[in-house]
């Protein structure tokens, strides 16, 4: 099991879009390692002919509907928590031409 | 007259807020309060409900139409969700008022309760103690006799654990049979809804009005909801009950063993029989690691929606990511943002089949083992925890034993299966709760409900509460 250094956490945030502390990192680095001697458990178990499972049940319970309009919320209600709005648009920062 | 009513549902709400507001300062359980005036005046469209009158209290994942929601987490601190979530639909049409939103581990991910933006809850036994997590502050408020009934969330054993330290009933029901539909997600494969109750018959009136298919969560089940409260049946003669043995010998303390050891006896005197079940040790093991990964990975993806720019705290910044990143950063907690990154990991490409698809292959032999384990049995059973709830500052586990792999997180078994799993106390060891979990078949509510009103009779805890003393 490959180790994650302080460079990897850095990246890995920077992907999440958050930073964090010198501190935070030194945390991750120490739970990585016990998370990294219960990963050796699962790794022990042998799935070579196992199919993943990635919900409880295999019952199909999500069907096509008819395309007709339903539950919608109206613009008004769906901009009530914007931090920053303009007319029907979410204000945000420049992102293009940011010198113009 | 279940739920606990008297013949004055203005009284009735009445005191559940006097008792939550003289409890809050101790127990710190309360987010946001809910004004009951215009749910009451609405009440009479909803006479022949069954929680007519009942004042309940809803984790604050639960999206409620014009009341701030905030997951325990600064980033959704001032979020005010514009509409219901299904189940707070079903729970007013059934004629519950809502009294108050209740604090959780951060975004649900947690097991302790110390995680909430607004600071630990306490225990209502102990309240140096914690309520146990994520639902900690429904289960802290169903437990201090302040309201009959509320609504937690479940994605490892976040109902039913804090219902083991508290001293309630803990519902976590098969996975689809209560709609997800506006419950702020941790982990989609995972989560559940739940909740907690003083006694089984309430519990199932509850699911009753809970249950069903909701064309808005396509992972809702299109199964009939059954009467589950009709026809309790309190006989255990003929009932079959396995032990988790695996859990039985990775507890070491003596006095919760001991405790445990009567149940069990009183168990096979009502006329039950019991039977050892002995599951492959391996993967009980790699539970935990398979459970982390997987919560994980399906919460990083859930919540990177939680960048200040739809909704949400934002943090100034001078360009979009500048923004996202001050946003993420602030109002995300440490602990969360650490969470993200080990989410984050398991889902890079090089990992992804070593990591996130190992723990999907495990997850299933993990859950083979668990049917066949059931096959011969109506539920099987296990101490819920190994000792009462933790000291706040207690980290004395290692996390690398059998105690806390195995006796400490096997209730995840029940997400992983999706199986119906009910926690509910069965006595006090120094003074706090100890609490037994019971899990059967999938979908097998009413046979499960039918049991545990048997076994509840047998506890002397039906109906527990526990007076505040701050």
């Amino acid at each position: 099991m490959s180790e994650l250094n302080r460079q990897d956490i850095r990246k890995l945030a920077k992907n999440l879009m958050f930073d964090l502390s010198d501190d935070e990192i030194s945390d991750i680095q120490s739970e990585f390692e016990v998370l990294m001697k219960q990963l050796a458990l699962l790794e022990a178990i042998d799935t070579e002919t196992i199919e993943p499972m990635v919900t409880p049940f295999e019952t199909p319970t999500h069907f096509l509907r008819e395309d007709e309009v339903d539950a919608v919320i109206p613009v008004e209600e769906a901009l009530l928590n914007a931090p920053k709005r303009d007319g029907n648009y979410f204000v945000i920062p420049k992102v293009v031409n940011d010198e113009l | 007259m279940s739920f606990n009513r008297s013949s004055s549902i203005e009284a009735d709400i009445a005191k559940a807020i006097a008792s939550m507001k003289r409890d809050q300062e101790a127990l710190n359980a309360v987010v946001t309060w809910v004004d009951p005036a215009p749910q009451l005046e609405d009440l009479a469209k909803h006479k022949d409900g069954l929680m007519q009158g009942v004042p309940i209290v809803l984790k604050d994942n639960v999206s409620t139409k014009g009341i701030r929601t905030t997951a325990s987490s600064k980033i959704l601190d001032n979020y005010v969700p514009v509409y219901d979530a299904t189940i707070v639909r079903k729970l007013r049409d059934a004629g519950a008022i809502v009294v108050a939103k209740s604090s959780m581990d951060e975004l649900a991910m947690g097991g302790t309760n110390l995680t909430a933006y607004t600071g630990p809850v306490h225990n209502p036994y102990d309240i140096q103690r914690m309520s146990g997590g994520s639902s900690g502050g429904s289960a802290a408020l169903v437990a201090s006799g302040a309201v009959p009934f509320a609504i937690g969330s479940d994605t490892g054993d976040s109902v039913r654990k804090p219902a083991a330290f508290c001293g309630v009933i803990g519902v976590k029901p098969t996975y689809g049979r209560i709609s997800r539909y506006g419950i702020i997600p941790y982990s989609s494969s995972l989560d559940h809804v739940g909740y907690f109750t003083r006694t089984i018959e309430d519990a199932a009136i509850a699911l009753e009005v809970l249950a069903g298919r909701d064309e808005k969560d396509m992972t809702s089940s299109t199964r009939p909801v059954e009467r589950y409260s009709e026809g309790l049946n309190q006989d255990l003669h003929g009932k079959k009950i396995g032990i988790l043995k695996n859990v039985v010998d990775a507890n070491h303390n003596e006095k919760t063993k001991a405790l445990f050891d009567d149940h069990v006896k009183s168990l096979e005197a009502a006329g039950a029989e019991v039977v050892p079940i002995t599951m492959n040790e391996d993967l009980l093991m790699a539970i935990l690691p398979t459970y982390y990964l997987i919560a994980n990975c399906e919460a990083t993806a859930n919540h990177s929606n939680l960048d200040g720019v739809r909704f949400g705290v934002r943090e100034p910044g001078k360009t979009l990511e500048e923004l996202m990143v001050n946003s993420r950063t602030q109002g995300l907690s440490s602990f969360i943002r650490k969470r993200f990154v080990i989410g984050s990991y398991g889902l890079l490409d090089e990992n992804q089949e070593r990591l996130f698809r190992k723990a999907q292959r495990v997850r299933r032999l993990i859950v083979e083992d668990f049917a066949k384990a059931l096959a011969s049995v109506d539920a099987i059973m296990a101490l819920a925890s190994s000792d009462i709830a933790p000291k706040l500052d207690d980290h004395s586990l290692d996390n690398l034993s059998n105690t806390y792999l195995i006796a400490e997180n096997f209730m995840v078994l029940g997400n992983f299966s999706g199986y119906p799993s009910v926690t509910l106390p069965i006595g006090l060891v120094d003074g706090c709760p100890i609490g037994v979990n019971y899990t059967a078949k999938p979908f097998r509510e009413k046979e499960l409900f039918s049991l545990l009103s048997g076994v509840e009779s047998l506890t002397g805890c039906k109906g527990m509460v526990k007076e505040v003393n701050a």
